[in-house]
C-alpha cells in the first residue's frame, strides 16, 4: 500500500487504520469525482479507516457497514454531523434529528412526498420540463448544468412552495453559493440569507395559506393543537431547499453525461418511453451507478464496531457510490446493466432517514428524460468544450456539461 | 402462496410497487406498502419474487400456503 501515515490522528485510532484521504480533493487528471472513492477500494484501503483530513473522520467502505450506519441511529446519529465541522450548523428537520423526535416532522412531511402525491405533481413537472427543453432545443446545443439541471429542481422547489417563477434567479443564486462556496464568511452570510428568505416565505404563507407545501407546514398543529416552533418550521424549509436541489442537479448531470456518450443507452430509453415499468428498471440502475451523495453520521457513544474502536462525537462518512458497487452484493458492480434484476442500491439511504424526496427526485429525472428524448432523441458531448470542472464533497458532480445535437 | 409485509421495517421505497403494481401499492399517509393481493395468482409469482428481492429493507416475505 502507498498510503501516507499521518501521525496527528487521535490516539484511539491505530496507525494501520489511518489513510490520508480528502473527499473534497479531486485531482485535475481525474475526470469523474466518483473515481476518488473507487480508487480507495482498488488500492486496498481498510474497509473502515480514519482520515485526519477535514477535521478527521471515519470512512466505511462495505455495503453492510454503510447500511448499518444508516439503520442504527442509536450509534450513528444524524444530529450535528457536518464534515468539516461547521458551528453553529442549522438542525435540518427532520433529517438532522434521530427517532423518536425525527418522527414528528417526518409524519408531517411524508404525505406530501408519497408516490401518490408525486403522481399528482407529474403534469406540472412535464409541463415545466417541456417548456424549458423547448426554449433551447432549436439552438442545437446547451450547457446542460446551467441551462437545465440546475434550473429544473429549483423551479420544482418554487412550484411546491407556491412561490412565483420570478424568484427563480434569486433562489438559484442562493443555492449556488450554498453548494459551491468554500469561504467561511460567504457561507455564513449565505445561510443567513437563506433563512431570511424562508422566514419571509413562511410568514406570507401563514397569513395567506394556499395548497402548497410551505402552507401545509406553517399551518400544521401539533398533538396539543399548537403551531410548531418557528425555528423548526424554518429548519424544515431549509432541509427541503438543500436536499432537493444539488442532489437532483448532479444526478441528472451524471445521467445525461452517460447517455451523451452511450448511443445504446439512449436507444434503450427511447424504446421504452411508453413502457413505464421497463423505464423504471433502467432508471433504477442509473440511480445505483450514479450515487452522488456521501452522507455523514456522528457516533453517539464510545463503542466497538466491527472490531474498530469508535469514540463519541467521531464523524463517519457513508459513501453511497462505494456501497452500490460492493461486489459482495452486486453482480458485475462496475458495469451498467439497464435490465438489472436485483438492485438494492442505497442511493436514497435506507432505514428511518431514507430520503423522503426520493419519489419526487426520481420523477423529476424520469419526466425530464422522457420529455428530452421526445424533443432531442440524439445528442452528444460537444467536442471542443473544455470539460468543465468536477467537484467532490458531500455531493459530487460537474460544473458544466456541454451538449450538441 | 402468500406475500406478507413487516410494516415496521418498510420505509416506503416503493420498489415493490414499481416492480409489481398488480400486488403492491403504497398508502397516502406515510407511503408504506399496502399489499392489495396477498394471495397472488401463480402467473405473478416471478414478479412478486423480484419485488421481494428488491426491497432494500427486507420488509417483504413469501409464505407458503399457511395463513399468517
Ligand atoms: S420496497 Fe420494501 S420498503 Fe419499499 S415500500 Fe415496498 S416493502 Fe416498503
Amino acid at each position: 500500500m502507498t498510503f501516507q501515515w499521518q501521525p496527528s490522528s487521535p490516539d484511539h485510532v491505530p496507525a494501520d487504520l489511518i489513510v490520508d484521504f480528502d473527499f473534497f480533493d479531486v485531482p485535475a487528471e481525474v475526470t469523474d469525482p466518483v473515481q476518488i472513492w473507487h480508487d480507495l477500494v482498488r488500492r486496498g484501503a481498510p474497509p473502515i479507516f480514519y482520515t485526519p483530513r477535514n477535521g478527521g473522520h471515519w470512512v466505511f467502505l462495505k455495503y453492510h457497514d454503510i447500511v448499518e450506519g444508516y439503520r442504527n441511529h442509536e450509534v450513528f446519529s444524524t444530529y450535528q454531523t457536518p464534515i468539516p465541522p461547521i458551528e453553529p450548523f442549522p438542525v435540518m428537520q427532520p433529517q438532522g434529528v434521530d427517532p423518536p423526535q425525527h418522527d414528528v416532522f417526518r409524519k408531517l412531511l411524508a404525505p406530501m412526498f408519497t408516490p401518490l402525491a408525486v403522481r399528482r405533481m407529474t403534469e406540472g413537472l412535464q409541463h415545466r420540463a417541456h417548456v424549458l427543453i423547448s426554449s433551447f432545443a432549436g439552438s442545437g446545443k446547451c450547457d446542460f448544468v446551467a441551462d437545465y439541471a440546475s434550473i429544473f429542481p429549483t423551479g420544482t422547489f418554487l412550484e411546491l412552495f407556491g412561490m412565483p417563477e420570478e424568484r427563480l434567479p434569486e433562489f438559484l443564486e442562493l443555492a449556488h453559493t450554498f453548494f459551491r462556496s468554500t469561504d467561511a464568511e460567504v457561507r455564513a452570510a449565505n445561510l443567513r440569507d437563506i433563512y431570511a428568505v424562508l422566514d419571509g416565505m413562511f410568514r406570507a404563507k401563514r397569513d395567506y395559506p394556499g395548497s402548497d407545501i410551505a402552507s401545509t407546514i406553517v399551518t400544521a398543529l401539533d398533538e396539543q393543537g399548537r403551531p410548531y416552533p418557528w425555528q423548526d418550521i424554518l429548519n424544515c424549509g431549509f432541509l427541503l431547499f438543500v436536499a432537493g436541489l444539488d442532489t437532483v442537479t448532479n444526478t441528472m448531470t451524471y445521467v445525461w453525461r452517460y447517455l451523451a456518450t452511450t448511443p445504446a443507452a439512449r436507444a434503450h430509453f427511447r424504446e421504452r418511453l411508453d413502457d413505464p415499468s421497463a423505464f423504471l428498471v433502467a432508471i433504477e440502475e442509473l440511480m445505483r451507478i450514479n450515487a452522488v451523495s456521501n452522507l455523514f453520521r456522528r457516533v453517539t457513544h464510545d463503542c466497538d464496531f466491527r472490531g474498530v474502536h469508535l469514540r463519541r462525537n467521531d464523524r463517519v462518512i457513508l459513501p453511497n457510490t462505494v456501497a452500490n458497487r460492493d461486489p459482495s452484493v452486486f453482480e458485475n458492480p462496475q458495469s451498467i446493466d439497464l435490465d438489472r434484476k436485483v438492485n438494492n442500491h442505497v442511493t436514497f439511504g435506507v432505514g428511518p432517514h431514507r430520503c423522503m424526496g426520493s419519489h419526487l427526485a426520481k420523477r423529476e429525472i424520469v419526466v425530464s428524460l422522457q420529455e428530452w428524448l421526445r424533443v432531442i432523441p440524439e445528442f452528444e458531448l460537444a467536442p471542443e468544450a473544455e470539460a468543465g470542472s468536477s467537484f467532490g464533497g458531500s455531493v459530487m458532480g460537474f460544473t458544466s456539461l456541454k451538449l450538441l445535437w | 402462496m402468500k406475500v406478507v409485509a413487516n410494516s415496521s421495517l418498510c420505509q416506503g421505497h416503493a420498489r415493490c410497487e414499481d416492480l409489481c403494481p398488480e400486488v403492491f401499492a403504497t398508502d397516502a399517509i406515510e407511503g408504506k406498502v399496502v399489499i392489495e393481493k396477498p394471495d397472488f395468482p401463480a402467473e405473478l409469482e416471478e414478479k412478486v419474487r423480484l419485488a421481494v428481492r428488491n426491497c432494500p429493507e427486507g420488509a417483504l416475505r413469501i409464505a407458503k400456503g399457511v395463513a399468517l
